[in-house]
């Protein structure tokens, strides 16, 4: 039975598109046949993320209004055959597409795959509202920060209402250092006011820019901390008992220069 | 779709309930249970539920209302059993609407609490006249707005407002109490910028026209 996903967080800029692309990725690595669906019409990324902007032919507004099928619009992956996109329309907007239809498009899509991910746009408008419909589990994306988790914790009160009954958070750019000097929120604290399960723990890494630059996911690249994290979270999608990371506080050239005075 | 056995009616003053003719009770607790669980619009927390008069034993009554209680609805049994009867023939509104501004302590009206079994989170508000109890934390940007007094099992980091039509005795109790406001009837305390946190139960009420905050036992 294929499993959908939505990823999702409230505030904007926190990583929901970085998680769906790494997520989508990292299952794709594990031989699942992956399909990743962005929804946030009028402002896409995830097309850029994975590097396949050029590619694209038709896109999600062109299925849901009947003028392609689904087959057509989906873009396969370079490195990956067995993952696909489904992009959105980057000159519509989110009144485009409604609940009903793509709750009906991924009906169809989970006939042939096995993990469908949605990305969801900020906010808790129409385009929230559409994005959810479909998906049997929410991911919702944070960062330790008190704005993110107080849109988080608005999230989550939503998702309840609108009946989803798995919901599990990731908590993504934790910066190890700050922590330890309590100059960020800890996992506890998050935790204290978020009180759902946690399935991710990921650091803030500079390699997930550059990656997101070269439009290949830090999930590929095996020097990634934030690799490893997003890794993990994949063995945790399938069912696998992994433990949390501990990241690495300092690393050994900046603590060398600590004990040289510098 | 098969015959409903519960049907739900919503009046004045909350749910009423009626069974289909015949209907055995494990089946109707069966049902209710599945629409509670659907979480449907229908059962909001604090909703009166009222059930047909001699519809079921006493014991069968009590079991419902656990099940109600769980999700945080209350189950009117005897008083709206009788107020049933009473009315038996006349419109339900007809029963004089409760005024907001009364004080709710006449010895003739039972007061009701809301009891909310679950954490309120960021954006989600409580509105009653009766006093409110949460099973559970209220999140910043949440809000409890209560005709009576508030008391909170959990960490209270929302703003919460007891007595708002006017009662000065209401009182606010919490496990842990940082709100971001706290207002007992026409008065306003915030937090201050720079706190430091109280690990016992902490209980707000009006002292000499000022909230006061003070430690409890519990």
């Amino acid at each position: 039975m294929s499993k959908i996903y939505v990823i999702t967080s409230g505030k904007g800029g926190v990583g929901k598109t970085t998680t769906t692309a790494n997520l989508g990725v990292g299952l794709a690595m594990r031989g699942k046949k992956v399909v990743l669906i962005d929804t946030d019409t009028g402002l896409r990324n995830l097309d850029l993320m994975l590097g396949l902007e050029n590619r694209i032919l038709y896109d999600l507004i062109d299925v849901t209004e009947g003028r392609v099928p689904y087959k057509k619009a989906l873009v396969r992956h370079k490195k990956f055959d067995n993952l696909y996109l489904l992009p959105t329309s980057q000159v519509k907007d989110k009144t485009a597409v409604n609940p009903e239809q793509l709750v009906k498009l991924c009906e169809e899509l989970r006939k042939e795959f096995e993990y469908i991910l949605i990305d969801c746009p900020a906010g808790i408008e129409q385009g929230f509202k559409t994005a959810i419909a479909a998906a049997d589990t929410a991911l919702v994306v944070t960062m330790p920060e008190i704005s993110a988790v107080r849109d988080a914790d608005k999230i989550i009160g939503e998702l309840g209402r609108a009946d989803m009954k798995e919901i599990e958070l990731i908590i993504n750019r934790i910066r190890p250092q700050m922590v330890e000097n309590g100059e960020m929120m800890d996992m506890e604290d998050i935790n204290d006011i978020l009180s759902i399960d946690v399935i991710g723990q990921v650091p803030d890494d500079i390699k997930v820019v550059t990656a997101a630059n070269r439009g290949e996911p830090c999930v590929m690249s095996h020097d990634s901390e934030a690799g490893q994290a997003y890794r993990n979270i994949v063995g945790r999608l399938l069912g696998e008992k992994i433990p949390f990371m501990e990241f690495e506080k300092e690393g050994f050239w900046s603590r060398l220069k600590h004990v040289f005075g510098k | 779709m098969s015959e409903k056995i519960v049907k739900i009616k919503g009046s004045t003053d909350g749910l009423q309930l009626s069974f289909a003719d015949g209907a055995d009770f494990p089946s109707i607790e069966r049902e209710i249970r599945a629409q509670l669980e659907s979480g449907s619009g229908f059962f909001l927390r604090g909703t009166l539920v009222s059930l047909p008069d001699g519809a079921l034993s006493s014991a069968e009554r009590t079991e419902l209302q656990k099940l109600f209680h769980a999700y945080g609805l209350i189950l009117r049994t005897e008083k709206a059993a009788a107020a049933a009867a009473q009315f038996t023939g006349k419109k339900r509104s007809e029963r004089p609407a409760p005024v907001p501004a009364a004080p709710a302590n006449t010895d003739a009206q039972v007061q009701e609490m809301v009891v909310v079994n679950r954490t309120l989170r960021g954006g989600q508000e409580i509105r009653t006249e009766s006093s409110v109890l949460v099973c559970g934390n209220v999140n910043p940007g949440a809000q409890i707005i209560a005709g009576g007094s508030i008391d909170i099992r959990g960490t209270c980091r929302g703003m919460v407002h007891a007595g708002a039509f006017g009662n000065t005795d209401a009182f606010v109790i919490a496990d842990r109490l940082i709100p971001t406001q706290i207002r007992i009837a026409d008065l306003v305390a915030r937090a201050p910028d720079h706190m430091k946190p109280e690990e016992k139960a902490e209980r707000a009420s009006i002292r000499n026209g000022q909230i006061v905050i003070e430690p409890i036992e519990r």
